[in-house]
């Protein structure tokens, strides 16, 4: 992310910010979706949403640290922080200008698989939007003076996320643990040595090779008619020429076979256990079940880790689970504990082992499946009330098949039956393909 | 990858505002109305999603805590929802994440605030709970405990965050012995005093209807809105006494520099000193002013900080209103070697505010986002639920949003170097530095 305090992560973000996905009732959000192909490759999808004289403007391309190489990491998050940084005909702090001239709001981030930039703003200026988000697509001015800068900015990004805060560093470690052959294991930030390494020309490479129209997707929710909106994304992004589909990402990361654990002692204040499991993403008949396992375990004080840990037996500060239904590539099943003052990481790890030990065992109560499933369609109304997250939930549908999943994952969610959960369970959560993180403070 | 969730801790009121812009439809932004027993009801129709937003607002926040009991209104705020005649605190949670919504309270600098959001068809429910937990706590012993504990184990875990540590430090340089100075959520110390007698003592005192704003936001109309509410609140007794009223503005404090060392990469830097609320004229121009030294990334501390100088991922200036006082600060995280460089293009930076006056494209820029970005800041149900409680509580009116726009879109370039005079000598700011040292 370019300003705020909040990067990268939030592909996963979804069901931690409120709850699962997405919208309301079917019937309306998938069917009023006008969605096209331009001659150039670039996927559309129009929402008209007339409540308020907004609309919201979201560029998705298809890269993230995924799609980079050892030695060179952290690049397609550096390439996003240029993205703002002026082209040939719009220069420096234009953009940013021009959005807040507008009384509008910016921003973006990059994931394990996308890089997402957004544009709030009222909605007689789309057409300004879509010229300046077509313009950096295409004519993004790499110059070595402002790269330079930008490495400090991005390095000093990394100090604040990750090497000054103590489950930055511990996560990173973890994930660096979990996944050998696949990128995932590299931080989405980078190494230090890679961002201060990192040249223009590798930078302009990998713009030229994933910032292409074939490789995007465009996604506009708010007070508009699809139609001419149409027109305009036409006018604006047509001319740009489809490049060379972008490689593949071919690594695929071989089975674990036993349980790695890695400790970090640094400063900190209170230790900190994580916990990752590798799990399949949504291409699995798996991936309902996980999802709803997440909420059974960590959706509210009324879940099984808060209510256990937290407030009964006051063993945390905080625990929870977070599985990653949208990763384009197998991920990891995170589970999570802050030892209150007095416990120990080592009594935390075995206590939330013992909540895996015991979804084995015996199946959820009904009332607790049901407040799951309850909980994952309330928020797909609670999506609704905003155009920004409207948008940003077809984006993600679309980016692992199509948005009209939106509609079919309700329906799977729904079909999750007690057994399941049991059975999903017994399959990822074993011993041997445990990933296990401890921070301890550094007296 | 991976988050760690964080418990909320709220300070609702201010935050809507600070800063912020105004404008919008010429209709009111909600219905008003006083009920008998004094509560402010509230009323903004969204229809279109079948959602509503409730909140319930009294003032009962931290500055109203005796000085010996800082963190009382927050624990108060915190225990709510954990237990009440009817419920315990786990029936509660069950009852409300049963139907997908969410009940939560909390106290702020300047009240305490019940929050509730639930589907439209599920609003009877929500407010029943709601109400109890405002009208009806019990605030068990074991609650009490077990809350402390986690309060003082939050506060423990704040100490990594440096941010968070210059910021409570600043406070206390900027505010003295206001209540603003003391940190909402107290200290692990003074939290570990409190007993279940402060707590119930506090919610007497402070947690009553003629103090209390209930605003209610989404699929519904007023006149369901107002039977509903009337229903479950209607009947809280108006108490004899006259309501507290709240510790006067903070006495100016001179400026002080204080360093706290801490063993990291990375080196936090924050300005204050005391500004104004926006009952003064000379508010929306001091808006203006932070708003083009830091307000963005077209700002002068964001072009020369960050992009000019690559020194920074974070730099910014705002102005922050509460209802008892209000202060201005500027704040960078740079490492550690390039602290006295930034601190001197922040000084350099703060008195050119004052030295000439800003350009035309600047005055227009801070003008046009400040009045033309208020559709975006009400675009939700819970941003619209939070902007008219806080207009009300803050006194401001329900047409401040017009007035705010107004107000702005007259500001002068001589405007804002007159407040810069005012407001923004380098010399005037309290500063922090979390850092390591060498």
């Amino acid at each position: 992310m370019r300003r705020g305090p909040i990067v990268l992560l939030l592909i996963a973000a979804v069901l931690a910010t409120g709850g699962p996905a997405p919208a309301a009732e079917p019937a309306r959000s998938a069917q009023a979706v006008v969605a096209a192909t331009l001659d150039n490759g670039l996927r559309v999808l129009l929402l008209e949403d007339r409540r308020s004289p907004i609309v919201t403007v979201q560029m998705w391309y298809r890269v993230g640290s995924r799609n980079e190489t050892r030695g060179a990491t952290g690049i397609a998050h550096f390439l996003e922080h240029l993205m703002f940084r002026g082209t040939a005909k719009h220069g420096p702090g234009v953009f940013a200008r021009t959005v807040e001239r507008n009384g509008g709001q910016d921003n973006a981030f990059t994931s394990q698989d996308v890089t997402s930039y957004y544009v709030n703003l009222a909605a007689d200026r789309l057409d300004l939007v879509l010229e300046l988000e077509a313009d950096r697509m295409h004519n993004l001015r790499l110059d070595p003076k402002i790269i330079a800068s930008e490495r400090e900015v991005v390095i000093e990004e990394r100090r604040t996320r990750t090497e000054d805060d103590p489950g930055g560093a511990l996560g990173e470690e973890v994930s660096a643990t979990a996944f050998r052959a696949h990128p995932y294991g590299q931080p989405i930030i980078g190494w230090t040595v890679d961002l201060t390494r990192v040249t223009p020309e590798e930078i302009g490479a990998f713009y030229r090779t994933y910032y292409v129209p074939n490789n995007a997707l465009l996604v506009a929710v708010g007070d508009f008619k699809a139609d001419e909106t149409l027109a305009m994304v036409k006018t604006a992004f047509g001319s740009i020429p489809r490049g060379a589909t972008p490689p593949p990402v071919l690594a695929v990361e071989p089975p674990q076979n036993s349980e790695r654990r890695v400790t970090v002692q640094r400063p900190a204040q209170l230790p900190i256990v994580y916990l990752g499991y590798p799990v399949p993403n949504q291409t699995s008949p798996d991936a309902a079940a996980l999802e709803v396992l997440s909420v059974v375990l960590s959706g509210g004080r009324a879940s099984r880790l808060y209510r256990d840990l937290v407030h009964e037996r006051q063993l945390a500060l905080e625990a929870g689970g977070d599985y990653s239904y949208f990763s384009l590539d197998p991920n990891l099943f995170w589970f999570w504990a802050t030892p209150l003052p007095g416990q120990t990481a080592e009594t935390l790890e075995k206590e939330l082992l013992a909540h895996m030990e015991r979804l084995k065992r015996e199946p959820v109560s009904e009332v607790e499946l049901t407040r799951a499933k309850n909980q994952v369609e309330a928020s797909f109304v609670f999506q609704d009330d905003s155009i920004h997250r409207r948008a940003g939930l077809l984006a993600r549908f679309e980016l692992i098949g199509g948005y009209a999943l939106k509609d079919s994952y309700l329906a799977s969610i729904r079909a999750v039956t007690a057994a399941d959960l049991q059975r999903v369970a017994g399959a990822y959560f074993q011993d041997e393909k445990k990933n296990v993180g401890i921070l301890l403070p550094k007296p | 990858m991976l988050q760690r969730r964080w418990t909320t801790v709220c300070l609702i009121a201010a935050l809507v505002l600070a800063g912020v812009p105004a404008p919008a439809p010429a209709a009111p932004i909600a219905h008003r109305e006083v009920l008998p027993n004094g509560i402010v009801l509230l009323v903004a129709e969204r229809p279109g999603v079948p959602i509503v937003a409730v909140r319930a607002f009294m003032r009962a926040g931290a500055v109203f805590e005796p000085p010996d009991r800082a963190g009382l209104a927050n624990l108060t705020g915190s225990l709510l929802t954990r237990g009440t005649a009817k419920h315990s605190g786990p029936e509660i949670d069950a009852a409300i994440e049963f139907v997908g919504g969410s009940l939560e309270a909390g106290a702020g600098r300047d009240g305490l605030t019940a929050s509730l959001f639930v589907l439209k068809r599920d609003l009877g429910l929500g407010l029943d709970l709601l109400s109890e937990v405002v009208l009806s706590p019990t605030f068990p012993e074991a609650e009490v405990k077990r809350k402390v504990a986690q309060i003082q184990a939050a506060i423990k875990r704040s100490e990594e965050d440096p941010g968070t540590v210059a910021a409570r430090a600043l406070s206390r340089l900027v505010f003295g012995s206001h209540p603003y100075g003391t940190p909402v959520e107290g200290t692990i110390a003074s939290v570990g005093t409190l007993t279940r007698d402060d707590v119930v003592a506090f919610y007497r005192g402070f947690v009553r209807p003629d103090t209390a704003v209930v605003a209610v936001v989404g699929d519904v109309t007023v006149d369901e809105a107002r039977r509903e509410v009337l229903a479950r609140f209607g009947a809280w007794p108006r108490p004899a006494a006259p309501a507290p009223t709240g510790p006067t503005e903070p006495a100016a404090m001179p400026p002080r520099t204080e360093v706290i060392p801490k063993d990291l990469k990375q080196a936090t830097i924050m300005l204050g000193r005391p500004a104004i609320r926006q009952v003064d004229p000379d508010y929306f121009p001091l808006a203006v002013a932070s708003y083009v030294l830091g307000g963005g990334s077209a700002s002068r501390l964001y072009a020369r900080v960050r992009d000019e100088g690559g020194l920074a991922y974070a730099v910014y200036a705002y102005v922050s209103p509460g209802r008892y006082g209000a202060s201005l600060v500027v704040s960078a995280q740079t490492r550690t070697g390039e602290v006295p460089k930034v601190i001197d293009i922040v000084r350099d930076e703060l008195g050119r505010m004052a030295r000439e006056p800003v350009s035309e494209d600047e005055l227009r820029l801070a003008r046009d986002y400040l009045t033309g970005s208020f559709p975006l800041r009400l675009d939700t149900t819970a941003k619209v639920a939070d902007f008219i409680v806080a207009i009300e509580v803050q006194g401001l009116g329900l047409d401040y949003a017009d007035r705010y726009r107004a107000a702005i879109a007259r500001v002068t370039a001589a405007d804002v170097q007159r407040v810069a005079g005012r407001f923004l000598g380098p010399d005037t700011f309290s500063r922090v530095v979390v850092s390591a040292t060498k």
